[in-house]
């Protein structure tokens, strides 16, 4: 490693005027994307791709990774204040991001996301600017059945995100897979629980649309009615936000999340195929996993928006590893970004490494850059983001409905998917009602296809012999993991259920 | 007193119920799926073990509401009681389902009515029955966001989002 011209590149970039407003611009345009329901980065990313053309190289990079990081972390805003998460990655920061909202800390949990986003975003440009070359070499060794096991490695965190009853958070999680199968057959093509005809069935139910379904939707209809029930008030939040940064105090206790998680997010991220959306629950579950009171987990701690704000920026450097390393786009995004370099005349590759040395390590700073921009813009805007949940909620209610739908129309531009949204938000709703976790189906329908994809391919390879996935080393590491997570969980929610039941009994004799 | 219909066990037997209807026909389903030949994981085999692993589940909370409900004590306070789905009774069950209508109404009329004709009305209407009484803001907010949003997404991200009658707005914007 060349520190000479790696401090040289750093400071180039943090001193050109026009990378800086590049980068700012792209960091602002992110946030308020990944805010609205149904704008992911990526179609940021791609919508802004054009507008680069024009520019030299590293004002492009810096606009399209402002826009990747700030929308990852704008995601966790909606997801904070209304229940209804910006982007995939943002789906486990309502645990507990939410709850801290309706107890009115929504200035708190918008600003420990934040502050978790900012320091997995440079944890992660850290471990890329260090370690590229090494990660991108093992995440290569990633096969079928080494995906395949990652995403059943990521399975094993249903049970710490299952709530109460495991049973029902196991139902729920097998539906969820069961819902994965509808539509055509990834190998083969054949038709599963629908006929031809149905053709907006055919890649099965859109994600997108479930999340916002299942989260936004079911929350208007159970607001509406909660407010008619006369068991939530209408009236405003007035919580006054005195800091935009979280106090020293909050810092020392969400440290170790926002550590473990950016590692985990940097991890998992530069698997290509994985993303923010695993990263996120993975980071989530070790964290409740490792947390001395794992009960309080989902009832709106700051450790658990740390896990998962973290995991989720952590991504964008974890990402960035294959690509430059190898010259393989780990995720959409970065096969955007991978199109701006070639357009460039540059061929990200093992060879950039040799050629284009200063090249790359401005690709670096500009990612440290993007990451500063974020904590920027954010810490301007928390105090306007948190003024959402000062709206009386006999507005608010209609104004997320009427947002989520469009959000849900926006993707493909279908009807049929505001129909699955509505549908799923129905689902939620019920689901809900009778504490059954959606978080295992979430998970499943992140995990589920990509399960099954790997699993036939190996089992097509290795000519139907599926033990032959235990002569993988990595494989076997993600399986000892996963299995250890598996009883750890079990252990700890038998704890929990144990001290609940102990806190309700003395709750009782008290009474 | 709780009755033991109204406790959350006999929600979560009625739950388990229906899962199990519903895993029996996807088997059934899977079952009668074309087979396809020179693959070593038929389209069936994944969705069956899934599958599977419902029912699996579904019996095992079958079995514990079963138990749950045949141990329990009618008078004891600390019983789980489910949440009401009672149509009749429940005023907040009929707003839910209220909204629920305007929803699937929102999908049906999402083409002819367009998105932002078709969200002011719902939006209007969600307000009114929730409490909101002041006739011109809700006015004003119905209208005034969605219109908003279309902007946003017209104008900003390229999206072409259906507008109805008010098509003309298209033209009118991109002349501006």
């Amino acid at each position: 490693m060349d520190f000479g011209m790696l401090i040289t590149s750093y400071a180039e970039v943090f001193t050109s005027l026009q990378i800086l407003l590049m980068t700012f611009i792209g960091a602002l345009g992110g946030i308020l994307l990944g805010a609205i329901p149904g704008m992911t980065a990526t179609m940021g990313v791609a919508l802004l791709v054009p507008f680069s053309f024009g520019m030299d190289l590293i004002p492009a990079i810096g606009l399209l990774l402002g826009i990747y990081c700030g929308g990852m972390y704008g995601g966790s805003i909606s997801a904070i204040l209304i229940h209804a998460p910006g982007t995939p990655s943002a789906a486990a920061t309502v645990l507990d991001g939410y709850p801290m909202t309706k107890r009115g800390e929504a200035g708190r949990a918008l600003s420990v996301a934040m502050f978790s986003s900012f320091c997995g975003g440079v944890i992660g440009a850290l471990i890329m600017t260090f370690l590229s070359p090494l990660i991108a070499d093992m995440a290569m060794n990633f096969g079928p059945g080494e995906m395949f096991m990652l995403a059943f490695f990521g399975l094993s965190v249903i049970i710490s995100i299952s709530g109460k009853s495991i049973t029902k958070g196991l139902m729920s999680a097998f539906l969820g897979m069961f819902m994965c199968c509808v539509g055509l057959d990834p190998t083969n093509g054949i038709p599963r629980f629908m006929t031809v005809k149905q053709t907006g069935l055919l890649d099965g139910f859109q994600f997108i649309p479930a999340l916002i379904g299942m989260f936004a939707v079911a929350e208007v209809i159970a607001g509406v009615e909660r407010i008619l029930n006369g068991k939530e008030h209408t009236a405003s939040s007035n919580e006054k936000i005195t800091s935009v940064l979280p106090d020293w105090k909050t810092i020392k206790m969400i440290w170790p999340n926002i550590l473990s998680g950016s590692i985990i997010g940097t991890f998992i991220g530069a698997i290509p195929g994985a993303g923010g959306d695993i990263a996120v629950f993975v980071s989530y579950g070790a964290s409740k996993s490792a947390s001395k009171h794992p009960e309080r987990y989902g009832t709106g701690i700051p450790q658990g928006v740390a896990a998962t704000e973290s995991a989720n920026n952590g991504c964008s450097g974890g990402a960035m590893i294959p690509l430059l390393s190898l010259g393989v786009p780990g995720d959409a995004v970065t096969a955007v970004l991978l199109g701006a370099f070639i357009m460039k005349g540059i061929q990200p590759g093992p060879m950039m490494y040799v050629s284009e040395l200063h090249t790359v390590y401005k690709v670096f700073a500009a990612l440290m850059l993007s990451n500063l921009c974020m904590l920027i813009v954010g810490c301007l805007g928390v105090r306007f983001f948190a003024k959402i949940v000062s709206v009386e909620k006999t507005m608010l209610y209609p104004i997320i409905l009427v947002i989520s739908l469009l959000g849900a129309f926006s993707i493909n531009k279908s009807v049929f998917d505001i129909g699955v949204c509505v549908a799923f938000g129905v689902f939620g709703w019920l689901m809900n009602k009778y504490e059954f976790p959606l978080s295992p189906i979430l998970l499943t329908l992140i995990l589920g296809p990509m399960c099954e994809k790997n699993f036939v391919r190996f089992m097509n390879i290795h000519h139907g012999k599926i033990f032959d996935i235990f002569q993988s080393p990595i494989a076997m590491v993600f399986l000892v993991v996963a299995i250890g997570t598996i009883v750890f969980s079990i252990f700890n929610q038998r704890k929990i259920n144990k001290r609940e039941a102990e806190a309700r009994a003395n709750g009782g004799s008290q009474e | 007193m709780t009755k033991k219909t109204q406790s959350l066990a006999f929600a979560n037997l009625i739950a388990s119920l229906i899962f199990i209807a519903l895993g029996i026909w996807g088997i059934i389903q899977m079952l009668n799926l074309q087979q396809v030949k020179d693959t070593y994981a038929q389209p069936n085999v994944f969705p069956i073990a899934m599958i599977t692993g419902m029912l699996i589940f579904s019996v095992i909370l079958l079995i514990q509401s079963i138990i749950k409900l045949s141990k329990m004590n009618l008078n004891d306070p600390m019983v789980d009681k489910a949440e009401s789905i009672n149509v009749i009774k429940d005023k907040g069950v009929q707003g839910a389902l209220i909204v629920i209508a305007l929803c699937v109404a929102f999908v049906l009329l999402f083409r002819p009515l367009g998105y932002v004709l078709d969200a002011a009305i719902i939006g209007f209407i969600i307000m009114a029955l929730i409490g909101k009484r002041n006739w011109v803001v809700m006015v004003i907010v119905s209208i005034a966001i969605p219109f908003v949003m279309w902007l946003l997404f017209f104008k900003l991200l390229s999206v072409n989002i259906p507008m109805g009658p008010l098509s003309f707005l298209k033209d009118l914007i991109a002349m501006i």
